[in-house]
């Protein structure tokens, strides 16, 4: 195809920017052959447009129907995790492991008499971590790492 | 009165339980998926087939769909992947336009058309003669973009191509068509259209 008749064309279907289409309808004008090839592009389109669809049969919407009925009738994805839960979950951790960190220097004797390094991290966790703590936290982190599991296969299903 | 509903609309109420209303929805894309179908398939049992096949995923699918993009779009897409699925399994005659085959059987059709004369109706014969020679793909975007009143972009998306390769291929299917009718019916062209 040449170039005068792919421009006609982007003309006919509003492709051209302002200057482009200033231009091509100049040479319209002025051009009287390709002024007859631009009406004969503009019968060609308008017969495309008047193109019938084809119907099918008429049992067609029934058969349809018939098929999804046996299906489990369609439900509106909405479990999409709220981006405020992450970012709480996220906060929580953070802040967890800044009073840990904190609660860890504040009982540690961090002095080196005679150049001597004799760090003591004075760490009695015994009182706080007790089996129902544990198996709280294990929880918790079950649940959490479920929900990206779930958030995980649904992107991947997705795609 | 009855206001007619949006597509978004009646999704919601499919959405909601009024599964029933589904059938609003294929009764009123069934003619255009019909013939997208037909594009490539060829032949209208196998087009019925595409075109169910593809309701019943879309309805499976539909809460998936995300309301941000036409309702067309997203079901010429899973018709267009629906299509080429059915095609790759049953190994259908895809020819080209270019093929040996494609001019005797034209020929065929123009001494027809050239015995009986022609008028309105025939022009449309004609043309739908011209799209069945021409590549699927070539014929769907002609569809796509003449009938499903889709952008370049959307289609790009139903068909998963770049709306440039969209718009370099319409060109070669309209350029195709054009010499197709003038192969067809010689200088007469003009005058049926």
């Amino acid at each position: 195809m040449n170039a005068t008749e792919q421009q006609l064309w982007d003309y006919i279907d509003g492709n051209l920017n302002a200057s482009d289409r200033k231009n091509i309808a100049e040479k319209i004008e002025s051009d009287t052959e390709i002024k007859s090839l631009y009406e004969d592009l503009l019968k060609l389109n308008s017969a495309f447009g008047e193109l019938d669809l084809d119907e099918p049969s008429m049992s067609f919407t029934r058969n349809v129907m018939e098929s999804v009925a046996s299906e489990p009738a369609p439900v509106a994805m909405k479990t999409q995790v709220d981006k405020k839960i992450i970012y709480g979950i996220g906060g929580f951790f953070v802040i967890s492991l800044l009073i840990l960190f904190g609660y860890v220097l504040y009982n540690s004797d961090l002095s080196m008499p005679e150049f001597n390094f004799n760090a003591r991290l004075n760490l009695n966790l015994d009182k706080y971590i007790t089996p129902t703590v544990l198996y709280s936290f294990l929880f918790f982190d079950l649940v959490i790492g479920l929900v990206f599991l779930d958030q995980f296969l649904r992107k991947k299903m997705h795609k | 009165m009855e206001q007619k509903l949006t597509d978004l609309a009646l999704i919601q109420n499919i959405l909601n339980g009024q599964t029933d209303q589904y059938a609003l929805l294929v009764k009123r894309h069934q003619r255009f998926v019909f013939t997208l179908a037909l594009r490539f398939a060829k032949n209208r049992e196998d087009a019925e087939e595409i075109a169910q096949d593809c309701f019943v995923k879309a309805y499976k699918a539909l809460g998936t769909f995300k309301q941000t993009a036409k309702f067309s779009t997203w079901l010429y897409t899973i018709t267009y992947t629906t299509a080429m699925t059915f095609l790759r399994k049953n190994r259908l005659d895809t020819s080209s336009i270019h093929d040996e085959g494609t001019f005797l059987q034209l020929e065929n059709h123009s001494s027809a058309f050239n015995a009986n004369g022609y008028d309105k109706q025939d022009s449309h014969a004609f043309l739908n003669i011209a799209i069945d020679e021409l590549l699927p793909d070539d014929a769907a975007i002609i569809t796509l973009f003449y009938k499903g009143e889709q952008s370049l972009e959307e289609i790009g998306a139903a068909l998963h191509m770049e709306p440039n390769t969209v718009k370099v291929k319409l060109h070669r299917a309209r350029q195709r068509l054009k010499e197709k009718l003038q192969y067809l019916l010689k200088d007469e062209v003009k005058e049926l259209l």
